[in-house]
């Protein structure tokens, strides 16, 4: 995803939440971008019943115009009696390979209900 | 041109801020399904949602972690902040749409670190709903410059 004045717009407007200097893209927007990201893969979608919360690290700075994708991979499953827990690694990795930011994200994940 | 920021050597450990309320809309949870591509059902379908364990159409979680930042900076005299470094947090419950959201946050530590410019400052928060209900919490260790000399 090519970042653009208007994601950082929206998104501003939004969220009050303004980047520290012109031409960087406020911080959480990356981050927020990943969700949608982790749609657009060829691998089924995760069964979430919740996100759980997550932990999340910014490594470089993002600029308009940097195009991001991100690399998601599952680090951690737990299984419970309903449903099971899942933790995955996320890397958002921008146009020159850079690790920009990174975290984990812990979901709750449904169980294949019995038939 | 005065600069009114609050530096690293200004803020004060167990400082305590309240922003102001933000009642999050249908309007919201539509443009950050837009602009993040986040469309589950759990969020844009109205239908589904009547016959879950929340009734209806729920926010992003990351919605309201980008609504409660901008919260913060409208909770107090600003930090001169120079980035996010680093956060973890948890979603404890959910954001229907008409409730009206604000932000509790503490500085519970501040760390000098190799660089002269700056240091980090831990900031506890709590985003609360119109009936006091944490729905989320968090750390989040925040870069913030130091009073430059001279």
């Amino acid at each position: 995803m090519t970042l653009t004045e208007a994601h950082v717009g929206l998104y501003s407007g939004l969220s009050q939440d303004f980047p520290t200097e012109a031409g960087l893209v406020p911080e959480l927007l990356p981050l927020c971008l990943t969700t949608g990201l982790g749609w657009r893969i060829p691998h089924p979608p995760l069964a979430v019943l919740a996100f759980m919360g997550f932990e999340w690290e910014v490594l470089q700075p993002v600029r308009v115009g940097d195009t991001i994708h991100s690399i998601a991979r599952i680090a951690v499953k737990r299984s419970m009696r309903e449903g099971g827990v899942i933790v995955e690694g996320r890397e958002v990795i921008n146009q020159r390979g850079e690790i920009v930011h990174r975290g984990r994200f812990t979901y709750l994940v449904a169980k294949r209900p019995k038939p | 041109m005065t600069d009114s920021r609050r530096y690293f050597d200004d803020i004060a450990v167990g400082e305590a801020y309240d922003s102001p309320g933000r009642t999050v809309t249908e309007a919201d949870i539509v443009i950050f399904a837009g602009l993040s591509g986040d469309y589950n059902i759990l969020h844009t379908d109205a239908e589904f949602m009547k016959s879950s364990i929340f009734g209806e159409r729920i926010a992003h979680g990351l919605l309201g972690l980008a609504i409660q930042s901008g919260l913060f900076t409208r909770a107090g005299i600003p930090y001169a902040t120079l980035g996010l470094g680093t956060l973890r947090w948890k979603f404890k419950g959910p954001i229907k749409i008409g409730d009206t959201i604000r932000v509790r946050a503490r500085v519970t530590a501040k760390e000098e670190g190799s660089k002269r410019d700056r240091g980090v400052v831990t900031v506890e928060r709590q985003v609360l709903n119109q009936r006091d209900e944490v729905v989320q919490e968090g750390e989040t260790d925040l870069i913030v410059e130091r009073r430059p000399a001279g």
